[in-house]
């Protein structure tokens, strides 16, 4: 990059705020998922919204790619400088604006840490929803750009179903505000299309977002079960009696070893196949009645231990656990790639009985711990990164899991985006038309896609060389049925 | 047929999406897609038109997974026809629109119509994803058939509420929630706006959380509120209702007090608009602006209301306001949505983006009007 360009950065964010060292800009080089690495030119860290928009048009004079990053949480790739350029760091605009209780709205910057926002406005008797598991450190604006879920999601929906307004950075540098404070959608729903957007459309530099009541009363349980099919029973009978949860997670064996022998041992059951962190919330005059439910639903469906949390702290022993899972597996895997994909819930049991088969072919251990209660999944695939051989076989194995998960009818990602991560993937679902519509969209934000280059769309020009995505998911239905009848050959 | 007062003779009904796409790709003249025809003068003035595209006989329910909380429909079919399907199993969309069970969830969607359930969200919030047909005849989808789902750009949030100018719907999925367990209802006739205000300010406020909350007046004045929950939840919710007087309605009964809600926002004074002002504020915005008639979403702040072309720039002053039934002169001058600066020049480029030649629909979005 040009000199000139470093120099007029710093005129607009301040000599401090941009970096072009090269050992600082390593912490750039990735974000949470480690597999894929470049490093951008220069770092900026901008004060303002005037900043952002400054540099974008900087950015746009000279040509040169550029990107947003926040807590560079993100597990598909999105705040990678696939190209170099500029990464516009927005963690100094980490401020809550305003907080309007009556109206139970939010007016923050992007880089407010999510469960901040919770903390601050805790104190009213409010809550934001959206509940990633990296939320003691993701930003909010980073959530926006990946329509970050999270275990609650389940009853309470994804970021796209909280952002009400944003002011936003388009890419030719162009500020504009979108929506409207009670979320009432005037024209086309521009913000419905940021949200989710990947950063390629727009960098936002302030959001308002819809707040919750804290529910009255909050139960918390665990239930054991020996095998994976009970579970996935007690799962559907749930939803099937009526019972929406505030969550529904499923934790496999492998991942309790692996948390038990961790600080994060919740006392998860070890000698179960499968237990299920279930959580209802509600009135106070209710959520017994549907605990009650609940516990005779894993009963009926053989759950050898049903555990009560009687406590704040017993329940937040519960959640470690499960929030812990990621951290925990540090100890029996040096590296780990956190998959993400949605099914058909009602397909559980055979896509896990699939991809353990899948697990064994590829000989690399793969854990389970997901949102059971919507399907979807997150296989922890367990590697060595100095390992050339193993990376390798994580590549194909990850591409096998995701076609079982097409094959029934699934979705690429549930929460984490598709980044670069699974960007050659989108085929599988999307045919070459499918793809032109998206690219209409971008093209409104984005034209010149200077703007985070290389996500989110296949590397190859056209989709047709692998077939349409219907002939794919033919296949791969077909695959599926050979892995789960292999499994089922291999058990007997 | 007549559409937003233009005659069209050639009115083209496929049975399939492929004999939509099919259609779509032999018209070269413009295009208004129709469903049951329930809100057809919605948006700004519709330009002359070439063809009607009848989307009624697209409705079947293609697929309906109970046990996942999924369904998948063509456009066409009637909302009245899903919710029964959907009862059948002990589920529902949380959907009451105003034009009633006749509608086409395909123009449910289009026109993102709403009805006294606002208060637990919109049809945005419940689409998982979408089949479309665009001008050029090309068919494609977005989103999937998952109950959570972000891969690739979420453009069903696009489509939904364009009116028809971007992309003719053909099938759409949902995600859906059990029935609700129990459900009653509460009618109060407020003094004035004083009390009403207070009321709903402490309904907000409190632990309760309503499914329907409508204030409707100024003649025969009268706050609306419905709970869904478990049968405790709802006797709960119902004995601390704050403030005295309140009428109330078991499941059995309660319809007679929505069939009023309906009647009213259909007795509505044109002009009629949606004005997105914070809950707090709806007191204020009534006591400015005096309506002749209004019915507000209490617990969101949508405020419906008469006003005329000068209260509409006033309105707009302060809160983003979308003409919702006016004649067409009304329309014509005051502008549908009443968008600005950078938010307009992009909504004309998604149009732009979509619909190049400006087939579809034309001139019921942002592209029949002028920045304000």
């Amino acid at each position: 990059m040009k000199p000139e360009v470093i120099d007029k950065l710093r005129d607009i964010v301040g000599a401090d705020g941009a970096t072009d060292d090269a050992a600082e800009l390593l912490v750039y080089e990735c974000d949470a998922l480690t597999l894929f690495k470049n490093s951008p030119d220069v770092v900026v860290f901008p004060a303002d919204t005037e900043q952002v928009a400054a540099v974008v048009r900087l950015a746009n004079e000279y040509g040169i790619p550029f990107l947003p990053r926040g807590a560079g949480t993100g597990l598909s790739g999105g705040a990678l400088a696939l190209e170099g350029g500029i990464i516009i760091e927005l963690q100094q605009l980490n401020r809550i604006l305003s907080v309007d209780a009556e109206n139970r709205t939010a007016v923050v910057q992007p880089g407010v840490v999510n469960l901040h926002l919770s903390q601050a406005v805790a104190h009213l008797g409010l809550y934001y929803a959206p509940d990633p598991s990296s939320q003691v450190a993701c930003s909010i604006g980073g959530n926006v750009a990946e329509n970050a879920g999270g275990p609650h999601c389940l009853k309470y929906g994804m970021t796209t179903n909280h952002v009400l307004e944003v002011e936003a950075v388009v890419a030719d540098g162009t500020v504009v505000r979108l929506g409207s404070k009670t979320g009432e959608r005037i024209g086309y729903d521009m913000v419905g299309a940021l949200v989710g957007s990947e950063g390629t459309f727009a960098i936002v530099t302030e959001i308002t977002v819809r707040l919750l009541k804290k529910p009255q009363s909050v139960k918390t349980l665990l239930a054991a079960f020996r095998s994976v099919e009970d579970s996935s029973r007690a799962v559907s009978d749930v939803i099937a009696a009526g019972i929406v949860p505030a969550a529904l997670e499923f934790v496999d064996r492998r991942t309790t070893e692996a948390v038990e022998a961790s600080v994060y041992a919740a006392g998860y059951p070890l000698d179960a196949a499968a237990s299920l962190l279930i959580e209802i919330d509600g009135f106070e005059v209710a959520v017994e009645d549907t605990q009650a439910s609940i516990v005779d639903v894993c009963r009926r469906n053989h759950a050898f231990e049903v555990r009560l949390a009687r406590s704040e702290a017993e329940r937040a022993r519960l959640w470690m656990g499960r929030k812990g899972a990621f951290g925990a597996m540090g100890r029996i895997s040096p590296d780990m790639i956190t998959m993400d994909a949605v099914i058909p819930r009602t397909r559980l049991p055979e896509v896990l009985t699939a991809i353990e088969r899948l697990s064994e072919q590829h000989a690399m251990p793969v854990a389970n711990v997901f949102h059971a209660g919507d399907g979807n999944l997150h296989p922890l695939i367990l590697y060595d990164g100095r390992d050339a051989d193993q990376v390798e076989r994580i590549h194909a194995l990850g591409e096998a899991i995701m076609e079982v998960c097409v094959g029934v009818g699934g979705a690429l990602s549930g929460e984490h985006g598709i980044g670069v991560e699974k960007k050659d993937f989108m085929c599988m679902i999307f045919n070459d038309d499918d793809l032109a519509a998206m690219r209409r969209a971008k093209g409104v934000f984005n034209p010149d896609g200077l703007l985070n280059p290389g996500k989110v769309f296949p590397s190859r020009p056209s989709c047709s060389e692998v077939g349409p995505g219907v002939t794919r998911t033919a296949e791969a239905a077909r695959r599926i049925d050979e892995y789960v009848r292999g499994a089922g050959e291999a058990r007997a | 047929m007549i559409v937003d007062s233009r005659a069209v003779d050639r009115v083209l009904a496929p049975a399939s999406a492929g004999e939509l796409a099919e259609m779509m790709r032999s018209e070269t003249g413009t295009i208004a897609p129709v469903g049951a025809g329930t809100e057809l003068s919605l948006g700004n003035p519709l330009e002359p038109i070439d063809a009607a595209i009848d989307t009624r006989r697209l409705d079947r329910i293609t697929e309906y997974v109970p046990a996942d909380l999924t369904i998948h429909v063509e456009s066409g079919v009637r909302l009245g026809q899903l919710a029964g399907a959907l009862a059948e199993h002990g589920q529902m969309l949380p959907l009451d629109p105003w034009n009633g069970p006749e509608a086409t969830i395909g123009g449910v969607v289009a026109t993102n119509a709403q009805g006294p359930l606002r208060a637990v969200g919109t049809v945005r919030d419940w689409i998982i994803g979408m089949q479309v047909v665009d001008s050029g005849g090309r068919a494609s989808k977005t989103g999937g058939r998952v109950v959570k789902n972000v891969s690739g750009y979420d453009l069903a949030k696009l489509y939904t509420g364009s009116l028809g100018s971007l992309a003719v719907i053909s099938e759409i999925s949902f995600k859906l929630r059990a029935a609700f367990a129990a459900t009653a209802s509460a009618r109060l006739r407020p003094g004035g706006l004083a009390e009403a205000a207070d009321v709903i300010r402490e309904i907000r406020s409190g632990p309760l959380e309503p499914v329907s909350l409508v204030w409707a007046g100024p003649e025969d004045p009268f706050v609306a509120v419905r709970f869904g929950e478990h049968p405790r939840a709802v006797e709960w919710q119902l004995d601390r209702l704050p403030g005295e007087g309140w009428e109330r309605f078991d499941a059995e009964t309660e319809s007679a007090v929505w069939d009023a809600v309906r009647d009213r926002y259909r007795a509505l004074a044109e002009p009629v608009v949606r004005v997105a002002a914070p809950p707090s504020e709806a007191r204020a915005v009534i006591e400015r602006f005096r309506p002749e008639s209004w019915l507000v979403h209490a617990a969101n702040g949508t405020i419906l209301m008469t006003a005329g072309v000068d209260a509409i720039a006033r309105l707009r002053e302060r809160h983003p306001t979308l003409v919702e039934r006016a004649p067409r002169e009304v329309r014509l001058q005051a502008g549908v949505f009443g968008l600005t600066g950078a938010e307009y020049d992009l909504m004309r480029r998604v149009k732009t983006a979509f619909d190049p030649e400006g087939r579809l629909n034309p001139g019921r979005h942002v592209d029949g009007e002028r920045p304000a």
